[in-house]
């Protein structure tokens, strides 16, 4: 070992030491441990553990909607207390246009309206007022939403008894969820898709005349019942108390009514019940949930307590769901579904055990094959194969990287291709032998003119995987990862760790003749 | 070979050059299919790309025709699929335009709760997704090759990357071609795939270009045809060995890799086996358009 330095060899072995060593938690893999080192394991991906993912979108045009609606209201009031008819209103996506009879009180009525709203743009052209929500408005209405959504989700994540969710924010208005291990996640997605908005409102039952031509006069709404669409009530557009005043909600049981929903106010909330179940005695008050009746029970006695329940025809399971919507609270806008990827727990033990099965057959075909070209120098490329595995396994596990499917394709893959390294080098080193008849000479001069080709060769993969990363999404990631660890992996060691076991070998066994 | 061999320090000595007349026609015959094929069979877009609903069982009670028929009478464009053996199913449906993704993967599980013994998995992409997934993948593709494209012209004289250049479209369009051929599922591991290719392709003939480079400095007298000859087959046992190692372990991976894997390593066999082929057979003879020394006149009446 004359030619080689110590502090070289002692690096190598330490850099090979240290990937077995933090290879082990990856390969003895426990499930939970609290130890600091077992804790370097690799990261199961949803594809492989099973679970599911989901992107959600928040539909905030819905917010823009609702937000004209209020415009168009209140100048409904204005016009008519300046006895000013509208003919027509016209409402797009973030505008409305409101014609009126007449153009004699129009500017009044604008100058009316803006006392009472910053955030929007009113112009008038001849009789019609065109109002536009401002941008700045718009963003920060979004911005809101989605933060608030945000909670939400979250809330109703952690009370579906889901373990070690991620839920996070992603590009402007998704939300992007990982429930490791979920089994169900038809129920998940039902409890997200819910907005979840309560109120209560008052049932005008003397007004027939409305509800059976299906007009609802103003300040009124026509509401279906939620299990028979043809029933139809009509109700004060104006909640008396909503959902926002709730501060807990369970689900409970009643002999006579079955499962059931039991809730109580805040102090605000308790007030505003205890004076509309006073004022109203014998009428009856609607509990709409999401633009439906759930029930709409007659008042018999003033309900001041501040806790109630609601009764559907629910079973238990929807009546626990609809306990911990209503204690997560409403979410400010509806939330789409726009992609969802859900993997089973068995076809994720499958994959695994498909890909590690192809790992190991792949790994004993590709040492033959080289033992068989190579021979002893064959032996070497296979063991530092095994070392760049080793590596691979201890690098994912320290930076706790996500292994997926696709991450395992790349780790067969780089089986493949990480002895070429050791290829470029043989086939130097048997070339300079040729030419030169000098053992050590011909392994240095082979390293060395092998390596701004293996450089070359490494970095075009590796800018291949790299951009892989930054636009492939999901498992795909997983893959560009395991790539680009391999061939980082198999750089390394065919550059020092081959070379130092060739130097290793033809030291000790003075071997005068090199036979490639 | 006018005593090339004794300069030859390599057992093969193939002349490569004098059939690229002939591996180029093949080529250019092979792209032209590649893009027929392209332009009216099409890739077989998977939902990653066109969007949709897709379910996997496992059956134990059932079989495809009964599924088929309960799922169809409720559903339009649902299509099943032997997924491995004949207990796993694959149900696909296109995305509703007036539905619920939510409402669909519902109403499948409930029709055929009872004939399935296990959900595997199911995956739905909304149409803003899958078109947002192709996008982001033929930006990926994209970004990659003009990558791949300025390394090798700061490491190489610009005809070497023309060169590579050439032999990656190659491949890529040929191995999209076979995709679409033999109708593989074309999704996000797809483009993965597609990548991996280009970054093999052009891993392959650099390891040539770097020989070529090489055996310039070293034989100024040489032909042109001849150095090239005699580079390929320098490198030769290295193409050969590394593409057999790496087809190894795709093999291996298309084998025993579980069904989900096989449409990657299917189109990795095929790219790496073009790869191959088109570093020597197309990204050499194609350095020949350019002249590599100034005094090439000179040299051909020696």
């Amino acid at each position: 070992m004359k030619n080689y330095p110590l502090w070289k060899s002692l690096l190598i072995i330490l850099v090979i030491i240290t990937g077995i060593i933090f290879s082990i938690p990856s390969i003895i893999y426990k499930e939970n441990s609290n130890n600091w080192f077992f804790n370097n394991k690799i990261n199961l991906g949803l594809d492989l553990q099973g679970g599911s993912y989901l992107l959600l979108e928040v539909k905030t045009e819905v917010l823009f909607k609702e937000e004209l609606e209020n415009i168009s209201d209140s100048i409904r009031l204005i016009a008519r207390g300046l006895q000013t008819n509208i003919v027509n209103v016209n409402t797009n996506k973030d505008e409305i246009q409101i014609r009126f009879s007449n153009m004699n009180s129009i500017e009044n009525i604008r100058k009316k309206f803006l006392e009472n709203y910053r955030n929007v743009s009113a112009t008038i052209n001849n009789n019609s007022i065109k109002i536009v929500i401002n941008e700045m408005f718009k963003k920060s209405l979004q911005e809101s939403a989605i933060k608030q959504s945000l909670e939400i989700v979250r809330k109703r994540i952690d009370e579906s008894g889901t373990k070690e969710p991620l839920i996070q924010r992603s590009g402007k208005n998704r939300i992007l969820l990982q429930l490791p291990g979920v089994k169900d996640p038809e129920r998940i997605k039902e409890l997200l898709g819910t907005t979840a908005k309560l109120t209560f409102h008052m049932v005008d039952d003397d007004d027939s005349l409305s509800l059976g031509a299906n007009i609802a006069p103003f300040g009124k709404l026509i509401v279906s019942d939620f299990y028979n669409s043809d029933i139809k009530y009509l109700v004060e557009k104006k909640s008396r108390v909503g959902g926002e005043n709730l501060i807990d909600a369970k689900a409970s049981f009643d002999p006579q009514q079955g499962h059931a929903v039991s809730f109580r106010f805040d102090t605000t909330g308790a007030q505003k019940f205890g004076k509309a179940t006073s004022e109203n005695v014998g009428k009856r008050f609607a509990v709409i949930l999401d633009g439906v009746v759930i029930t709409a029970p007659v008042i018999n006695s003033p309900i001041t307590g501040g806790s109630g329940i609601i009764t559907g025809n629910f079973n238990s399971q929807e009546a626990t769901d609809l306990a911990v919507l209503l204690r997560a609270g409403a979410l400010p806008a509806p939330l789409e579904i726009i992609e969802e990827r859900s993997v089973g727990p068995g076809l994720g033990a499958d994959s695994i055990s498909a890909g590690k099965f192809a790992a190991i057959i792949g790994m004993i075909g590709v040492c033959i094959f080289m033992i068989l070209i190579y021979g002893t120098f064959g032996l070497i490329a296979n063991i530092s194969l095994i070392a760049n595995l080793f590596l691979i396994l201890a690098l994912l596990g320290t930076i706790g990287a996500t292994l997926t499917l696709p991450g395992i394709a790349g780790i067969v893959l780089t089986i493949g291709m990480a002895v070429d390294a050791n290829v470029l080098i043989f086939e130097r080193i048997k070339e300079e032998f040729k030419n030169n008849n000098k053992v050590l000479i011909s392994i240095k001069n082979g390293f060395a003119r092998a390596l701004s080709t293996i450089l070359d060769a490494n970095i075009t993969t590796l800018i291949a995987s790299v951009i892989l990363f930054f636009f492939g999404s999901g498992p795909i990631k997983g893959f560009a990862v395991t790539l680009s660890l391999g061939i980082l992996a198999s750089m390394f060691t065919a550059i020092m760790f081959t070379n130092f076991l060739i130097y290793l070998w033809f030291s000790f066994s003075k071997k005068k003749e090199i036979n490639l | 070979m006018f005593g090339i061999n004794k300069i030859i320090p390599s057992e093969t000595s193939i002349s490569f050059m004098d059939y690229r007349k002939k591996f180029i026609i093949l080529s250019i015959f092979f792209i032209l299919c590649s893009i027929l094929l392209l332009t009216f069979k099409g890739l077989n877009l998977g939902i990653d790309f066109k969007g949709g609903t897709l379910i996997e069982i496992s059956t134990k009670n059932s079989n495809i025709s009964e599924l088929r028929s309960i799922l169809s009478s409720k559903f339009n464009d649902v299509s099943l699929q032997e997924f491995g053996n004949s207990e796993n199913i694959i149900i696909r449906l296109q995305n509703q335009s007036n539905q619920e993704s939510i409402e669909t993967v519902n109403q499948v599980k409930e029709l055929i709760d009872k004939k399935v013994s296990e959900f595997r998995r199911s995956e739905f992409v909304g149409p803003t997704i899958s078109s947002e997934l192709l996008r982001k993948g033929l930006q990926a593709i994209a970004f990659a090759l003009f990558a791949i494209l300025i390394y090798i012209w700061l490491r190489f004289e610009w005809q070497f990357g023309f060169g590579a250049v050439v032999a990656l479209v190659h491949d890529v369009m040929i191995t999209l071609g076979v995709l679409s051929l033999f109708n593989i599922d074309f999704s996000l591991s797809s483009i993965a795939a597609i990548l991996t290719i280009a970054g093999y392709s052009i891993n392959d003939s650099v390891v040539i270009f770097d020989r070529i480079r090489e055996n310039l400095r070293k034989y100024k007298k040489l032909e042109l045809p001849d150095l090239f000859n005699l580079s390929i087959n320098n490198t030769l046992s290295r193409t050969i060995i590394t593409s057999l190692t790496t087809l190894i372990a795709l093999i291996c991976l298309y084998i025993f890799g579980g069904q989900a894997i096989k449409p990657f390593a299917f189109a990795m066999i095929i790219g790496v086996m073009i790869g191959t082929y088109s570093s020597i057979f197309i990204a050499v003879p194609t350095l020949l358009i350019f002249k590599f020394r100034p005094q090439e006149e000179d040299n051909k009446l020696i």
